[in-house]
């Protein structure tokens, strides 16, 4: 379970979160939305362990959080199945298990043909299934996505989405999922959670659909709120 | 959606160093090399052929090997310790801004001390022989690698190593994955520099203090005004500077940058 009590923090004199009480229970799918500079990517950050707060507390016993960034953090000296490898390897997963387990990944992303390529020889979008093979493939019970679809489009994003959420459904994970676009988030999440100036403003169940409305909707608004 | 694109890969790079080219100055600097020794004659500088011919000469003489394995091992010693220790301690050093400033007078001191002054001082502490040839030259190696290591770990991209946190990479994972490759580029240069500094660097110190190795026995051609093996000598540490660099260094920096090129898979 992910805990946030009266979390805040700042960064320098400028506040980024503040008072955030949040409860992640595994199996939840979270959606969170807000304007730039809200909060969102620190929110996720301290989730991961990667920031502490300044004050209040983040208990987080989910033993294999893994977050997959905006951009891919791939080795770029390393191919696309010795990333899967080093991570799942890292991860305590038994040697003889990796490459059947890499390979079962990028067949899911549909980079199978791309296993021995570079990272720096790989699309955009290529680069980012990667990075989310890495992460699905070492069987999160908590999985922090921080707007890692941004950049590609929309038919792959859904794709990926899709993807992310029929794996937390049959493993039971947990899910955060940070967007910019309420609708990317149908289907994915159970409830979309709003942050604004450093706090979560509202609470929302995702719209049943993308459409061009809801893509255009302020960002502190969610789609169904 | 399974292509693979070589969009990022087909970076404009400059033209490869020209093999042709670099055997023409090969000739011509062998060709000056025989100008100026008809010039000034053989008693102050042998031919090309002389120095080639006193090479077999030396290869038959006993003493010729116990020269150069004396001067091999010294190499190996001095260059290797000197780079691991400047490696490690840029590790460290890369990581914790205290130690960093804790040593960077003592790296200033060392970059900027002459090293015929350090040959001085350590024939003064050591006296002759091994020990302060291997002194001197892990003393004036340590530093290069040490310079090189911290400006590579502190370019290390720090989402590599956010990254490495998130999926849980141990200390062993992070040097060799992470840490390593990264460095890999700074790292052969200044092992490439390391190498062949070093190996003048014990020639010197043995032609200063040294009853053994290449420089010593150098240093006895020079005194008996025996051109042809003096330059034999030359030419033999020139052949070893090459060795080292073009069958082992340069190889080893082509594998660990070979993601960098532009088509591999």
């Amino acid at each position: 379970m992910l805990e946030m009590r009266d979390l805040s923090l700042a960064f320098g004199p400028r506040p980024v979160l503040d008072g955030i009480r949040l409860d992640v229970r595994p199996g939840e799918r979270i959606g969170v939305i807000g304007p730039s500079g809200a909060g969102k990517s620190t929110l996720l950050r301290l989730a991961a362990g990667l920031l502490h707060p300044d004050s209040g507390s983040c208990r987080n016993t989910f033993p294999r959080t893994r977050l997959v960034f905006q951009e891919p953090r791939l080795l770029p000296w390393r191919s696309v199945a010795d990333n899967l490898d080093i991570a799942l390897r890292a991860g305590g997963v038994p040697g003889d298990r990796i490459a059947a387990r890499r390979d079962r990944w990028l067949a899911r992303v549909e980079l199978a043909d791309a296993a021995r390529a570079w990272p720096g020889e790989l699309s955009g979008g290529m680069a980012q299934r990667a990075a989310l093979a890495r992460a699905l493939a070492l069987e999160p019970d908590l999985l922090l996505l921080d707007e890692p679809f941004s950049a590609l489009d929309p038919a792959l994003r859904a794709d990926l989405g899709r993807l992310c959420a029929e794996q937390a459904r049959a493993t039971g994970a947990a899910l955060i999922c940070i967007s910019h676009q309420p609708w990317e988030l149908a289907g994915l999440v159970d409830r979309i959670l709003c942050v604004a100036g450093g706090r979560i403003r509202e609470q929302a169940v995702p719209s049943g659909r993308p459409d061009e409305s809801a893509a255009e909707a302020p960002p502190d608004r969610p789609a169904g709120a | 959606m399974s292509a693979t694109s070589g969009a990022k890969g087909a970076r404009v790079r400059p033209a490869r160093t020209s093999r042709r080219w670099s055997a023409l100055g090969v000739i011509l600097i062998f060709a000056g090399w025989e100008f100026a020794a008809r010039l000034m004659g053989p008693m102050l500088m042998a031919t090309p052929l002389e120095a080639l011919r006193a090479i077999g000469v030396l290869a038959g003489d006993p003493g010729f090997w116990t020269h150069s394995l004396d001067s091999l091992a010294r190499i190996a010693m001095g260059v290797g310790a000197g780079c691991g220790i400047g490696f490690t301690l840029g590790v460290l050093a890369g990581h914790d801004a205290r130690l960093r400033g804790l040593l960077e007078p003592l790296r200033w001191l060392l970059m900027a001390i002459p090293p015929v002054v350090v040959v001085v001082l350590a024939m003064l502490w050591f006296g002759l022989g091994s020990g302060m040839v291997i002194f001197i030259t892990v003393l004036m190696m340590a530093p290069g690698m040490y310079v090189n290591t911290v400006k590579g770990m502190r370019m290390i991209d720090a989402g590599l190593l956010e990254m490495g946190r998130v999926y849980h990479f141990g200390t062993w994972a992070r040097l060799r994955h992470l840490y390593l490759p990264a460095l890999a580029a700074p790292l052969t240069a200044a092992l490439l520099i390391a190498a062949c500094g070093g190996v003048r660097l014990v020639v010197m110190a043995e032609v200063l203090g040294a009853e053994s190795g290449v420089g010593y026995a150098l240093a006895n051609a020079r005194s008996t005004f025996d051109s042809g093996r003096l330059y034999a000598w030359v030419l033999l540490i020139l052949g070893l500077v090459a060795l080292l660099e073009f069958l082992l260094l340069q190889p080893v920096q082509r594998r660990l940058t070979r993601w960098q090129e532009p088509s591999h898979a």
